[in-house]
C-alpha cells in the first residue's frame, strides 16, 4: 500500500521535474507549433498522387470531325492541359523523352473508316517512368474511349447505329467515405500519427541520454526513485503534450480543410493512448542504445523516415509486396493510421478498431520489455 | 589560395569523419536502407485485393463476371450474403472495394430496351484509402469491360447478328515507354537519390560543422593562415567526395539487388549527383553557421528537409500541386537535381537535353557557396 503510495508519488514527482524542463526546450517547441503548421499545409494543400496539369501529344492523322471530339473528350475529363498537335510520330516521341508529355494519342489515319466499320483505334504512348501517374493517365484515357459515342457522320444514316448490343454493362461507381478521392482526406486523416511519432520519439529520445551527459541521470539514481519510476516520470508530461497536438491537429484538419472525424471522439482518444506510449517508449529505448545526444537524434531520424513510408501513412500499405508489408507492422505508427483512418474516414467504433488497438499494446509492451533488458546492466 | 595548406586541411576532414565509426555507419547504412524501402513502397500494381462481391442475379453471366475478376489474382472476391453485411466490410476495411451485380443484371443485358439504360453494375470503394482506389479503379474498370466484350462477342457470334457490333467504344492500344510493366521501383529509386543527397548530406554537414563549433576547433581553423576559401573547400571536397562514394555504392545496390540501373550515363549520373552534393553541403553549412547546439541544428536540417522533399517531385508530382506551391517547388535545388536524375535514370537522357537544369543547379550552386563563404569569413 505505501510502495504503491511512493511509487506514484516519486513518478509524479519526476514528472513535475519534466515539465519544467520542457516548458523551455524552445527547440522542442519548435517541434510542436512549427511541425504541425508545415506537415498540415503540406498535406492539405500541396501534396497528391491525383494527377493534374497533365501534358499531352497528339498526333491526329485522320484529322476528322470523329477524331477532334474523341480528343475533345479527353480534354475536359479536367485533367490535362491543352493537348500539343505533333506532326510526325518521331516528334512526338521525342516529346515524351525530353519528358515533355505523359501521353501520346495517335490516331490513325482509318480512324473513322474503322469507326463506319466496328470498332476503331486509337494508340496510346506513355511515359512510365512515373508509373502511378501513367497508371491513372491511361485509365483516364480508357474511360473515355470506352464510353464515346461513336455516331458516323449526320449524312450517313444507317439504322443499326442506334440498336444497343447485348452484352453491353453500364458500370457505376462510388467512392465511399472519400467521393472526389482527394488525397487530402487520406494524409490529414493519418496527419495527428505522423506529427505524434516526431514528437513523442524525438521528445523521449535525447532526454536519458542528455542527463546522462550532464550527469543529472546519476543524481536522479542516487535518490530513492527507481529506474522504472524515472522512465515513467518522463513519459508523463510528454503524453498530455502529445493529446494537445492530436487534438490540435484533428481540430485544425476541420477547421481548415473540413476532415472532421466520422466516428467517436471519444474512440479516437482511446486509441490515442496505447499508441503515445509505445512511440515514448520506442523514445527511450533509443536513448538507452545511443552514447551520445548527436547519436540518439541520427537514429531516431532514420527510426522516423521508414515509419511513416512503411506504416501506410502516406503509401498504401495493402500494395506493398509481403515481407515489406508485414515488417512495416512492427512500426506503431501502421497500427495507429489504421484506426484513425477508419474512425476519421469511415466512422468507425470502438469494435471496428479493437485490433490495432491491442497491436499497440502489444508492441508496447514488447518495448517495455526491451527497455528494461538495456538498462539492468547500466544499473547493477 | 595554398595547395598545402588546402591538402592539409582535406586530410584532416577525412581522418575526423572516418574516425567516428557511427557517422562512417549511417553514412553506409542509410543510403541501402533508404534504398531498399523506398524502392518497395511504390505500387502501380493492385494483388490479391480483397473485393466484397453481393450477386443478386446469380446467373451464368454474373459468374462469369466475377470469375473473370477472380483469374488473373488482381483481387480475391469475397462474397456477401446481403447488401449490408458487405457495406459493412467496407466500414470496417476488411475490404478495399465491392461490387453489386442488381438482380435483373442478366434479363436486362439480354433484352435491352431500345432508350433503356443498359445493365448496370455498381462498384463500391473505399475511398478512404485514396490511392489504393485510384489504382484498384483502373484495374477494374478494364477487367469488366474485357468481360463485357466477351460476353458480347460470344452471343453475337450465336445469334450470327452482323448489325450486333458494339457501336460505342473505340479500342485503346496502351504501351508505357521507358517501364513497359509501370513498376514502381525504376521512379523510388531515382528519387531516393535526392532524398539521401538533400537530407543526410545536409544532415551530416551541419550536426559535424556545429559540433566543431561547440568544440571550439573551427574557431581554431578560423585563426590559422587558413583563408576562408580554403576552409570551405577543405570541408567540402572530403565530404562531398565521401557522398560521390555513396552515390557509387548506390547505383551498385540498386543495379544489383532492385534491377535498376541508369538508362543513360552512369558516369554522367555519378558527375552531375556529386555537383549536387556541394550544394547540400553548402547548405548543411550554412544551417549549421545559424544554429547553437546539436539538437537545434537537427531540428532545423528536418524542418527544412521536409517541404524540400516533399515539394521536390521526390513521390508527389510536382504539376499536381496548386499553382503557388508548384512556383515555391522550382526554387528548391532538389527539384531540378530530381528531374535530371529522372531524365538520365528513366528516360536515358544525355547533358544535351536536361542543360537547362543543369544550368539552374549551377547558378543554385554558385549562390549557396557564395553564402556559404560569407558565413565562414565572417569571424564571431
Amino acid at each position: 500500500m505505501t510502495r504503491t503510495r511512493h511509487f506514484w508519488s516519486n513518478v509524479a514527482a519526476v514528472a513535475y521535474k519534466e515539465a519544467s524542463v520542457v516548458r523551455h526546450d524552445q527547440a522542442l517547441l519548435a517541434t510542436v507549433l512549427a511541425q504541425p503548421v508545415m506537415m498540415m499545409l503540406l498535406f492539405g494543400l500541396a501534396l497528391s498522387n491525383k494527377p493534374a496539369n497533365v501534358p499531352w501529344a497528339v498526333l491526329d492523322q485522320s484529322r476528322t470531325a470523329l477524331s477532334r471530339r474523341l480528343l475533345e473528350e479527353v480534354r475536359t475529363t479536367g485533367y490535362f492541359v491543352p493537348p500539343r498537335a505533333v506532326a510526325s510520330y518521331e516528334e512526338g516521341r521525342a516529346l515524351l523523352q525530353r519528358g515533355g508529355a505523359v501521353a501520346f494519342v495517335v490516331i490513325p489515319t482509318s480512324f473513322r473508316r474503322d469507326a463506319e466499320r466496328g470498332t476503331p483505334q486509337i494508340q496510346v504512348l506513355l511515359d512510365g517512368s512515373d508509373p502511378l501517374t501513367a497508371a491513372r493517365v491511361s485509365g483516364y484515357i480508357n474511360q473515355v474511349a470506352a464510353t464515346f459515342a461513336v455516331h458516323p457522320d449526320p449524312s450517313d444514316h444507317r439504322p443499326e447505329t442506334h440498336v444497343r448490343s447485348p452484352g453491353l454493362i453500364d458500370l457505376r461507381q462510388r467512392f465511399w467515405f472519400n467521393p472526389t478521392l482527394a488525397d487530402q482526406r487520406f494524409f490529414l486523416a493519418a496527419l495527428a500519427g505522423m506529427l505524434l511519432t516526431n514528437l513523442c520519439l524525438s521528445a523521449t529520445s535525447g532526454g536519458l541520454v542528455a542527463e546522462r551527459e550532464s550527469g543529472t541521470y546519476e543524481q536522479m539514481l542516487a535518490l530513492p526513485t527507481r529506474p522504472i519510476e524515472i522512465v515513467l516520470g518522463k513519459l508523463v508530461p510528454f503524453v498530455g503534450l502529445s493529446y494537445l497536438v492530436m487534438l490540435g491537429a484533428t481540430i485544425g484538419a476541420g477547421i481548415f480543410f473540413g476532415v472532421w472525424p466520422a466516428g467517436s471522439w471519444f474512440t479516437l482518444i482511446v486509441v490515442t493512448l496505447p499508441f503515445v506510449l509505445a512511440s515514448l517508449a520506442i523514445g527511450v529505448f533509443i536513448s538507452t542504445l545511443a552514447h551520445t545526444s548527436a547519436q540518439a537524434v541520427f537514429i531516431t531520424v532514420f527510426f522516423i523516415l521508414p515509419s511513416f513510408v512503411l506504416s501506410g501513412s502516406m503509401f498504401p500499405y495493402q500494395l506493398m509486396p509481403h515481407g515489406i508489408r508485414e515488417f512495416g507492422g512492427l512500426f506503431p505508427l501502421r497500427w495507429y493510421q489504421i484506426a484513425s483512418r477508419r474512425i476519421v474516414e469511415r466512422g468507425a467504433g470502438f469494435a471496428e478498431v479493437l485490433v490495432p488497438t491491442f497491436a499497440l499494446m502489444a508492441l508496447f509492451g514488447l518495448i517495455l520489455a526491451g527497455i528494461r533488458w538495456r538498462m539492468k546492466p547500466r544499473l547493477g | 589560395m595554398s595547395w598545402r595548406r588546402l591538402r592539409t586541411l582535406m586530410r584532416r576532414e577525412v581522418l575526423a569523419t572516418f574516425r567516428d565509426p557511427f557517422t562512417v555507419t549511417v553514412l553506409i547504412t542509410v543510403p541501402l536502407a533508404a534504398l531498399l524501402t523506398f524502392g518497395f513502397v511504390l505500387s502501380t500494381e493492385v494483388q490479391h485485393l480483397a473485393l466484397g462481391v453481393y450477386d443478386a442475379d446469380s446467373t451464368a453471366a454474373s459468374r462469369q463476371l466475377i470469375a473473370d475478376l477472380a483469374a488473373k489474382g488482381t483481387f480475391e472476391p469475397q462474397r456477401y450474403p446481403t447488401r449490408e453485411a458487405m457495406q459493412h466490410a467496407l466500414v470496417n476495411g476488411d475490404v478495399s472495394a465491392a461490387i453489386v451485380i442488381p438482380p435483373d443484371f442478366e434479363r436486362a443485358r439480354r433484352a435491352p430496351v431500345p432508350g433503356r439504360r443498359p445493365p448496370e453494375v455498381q462498384v463500391l470503394y473505399d475511398g478512404g484509402e485514396a490511392v489504393l482506389a485510384g489504382n484498384a479503379e483502373g484495374f477494374l474498370r478494364g477487367l469488366i469491360a474485357a468481360t463485357t466484350r466477351d460476353l458480347a462477342a460470344h452471343e453475337a457470334a450465336s445469334m450470327r447478328a452482323a448489325h450486333a457490333s458494339v457501336r460505342t467504344g473505340v479500342e485503346v492500344v496502351t504501351r508505357a515507354l521507358f517501364n513497359p510493366r509501370l513498376d514502381g521501383k525504376p521512379f523510388m529509386v531515382s528519387g531516393t537519390f535526392g532524398f539521401v543527397l538533400s537530407f543526410l548530406t545536409v544532415l551530416i554537414t551541419a550536426v559535424s560543422i556545429v559540433n566543431e563549433r561547440i568544440t571550439g576547433t573551427f574557431e581554431q581553423l578560423q585563426v590559422t593562415p587558413a583563408t576562408a576559401v580554403e576552409i570551405l573547400l577543405g570541408k567540402m571536397l572530403p565530404l562531398g567526395a565521401v557522398f560521390a562514394l555513396d552515390v557509387v555504392l548506390m547505383v551498385l545496390v540498386a543495379g544489383i539487388v532492385l534491377g535498376v540501373w541508369p538508362a543513360g550515363s552512369a558516369l554522367f549520373f555519378i558527375v552531375v549527383s556529386s555537383f549536387y552534393v556541394l550544394i547540400s553541403l553548402a547548405l548543411g553549412l550554412i544551417i549549421s553557421a545559424t544554429s547553437a547546439s546539436t539538437a537545434e541544428a537537427v531540428q532545423k536540417s528536418v524542418l527544412f528537409s521536409i517541404p524540400l522533399v516533399q515539394l521536390s517531385g521526390f513521390a508527389f508530382p510536382i504539376r499536381n500541386m496548386p499553382r503557388l506551391v508548384r512556383w515555391v517547388a522550382e526554387v528548391f535545388p532538389a527539384t531540378h537535381y530530381i528531374r535530371i536524375t529522372r531524365a538520365i535514370y528513366l528516360r536515358g537522357e544525355g547533358p544535351l537535353s536536361v542543360w537547362p537544369e543543369l544550368l539552374l543547379l549551377a547558378l543554385f550552386g554558385v549562390a549557396l557557396m557564395a553564402f556559404a563563404l560569407r558565413t565562414i569569413e565572417a569571424r564571431s
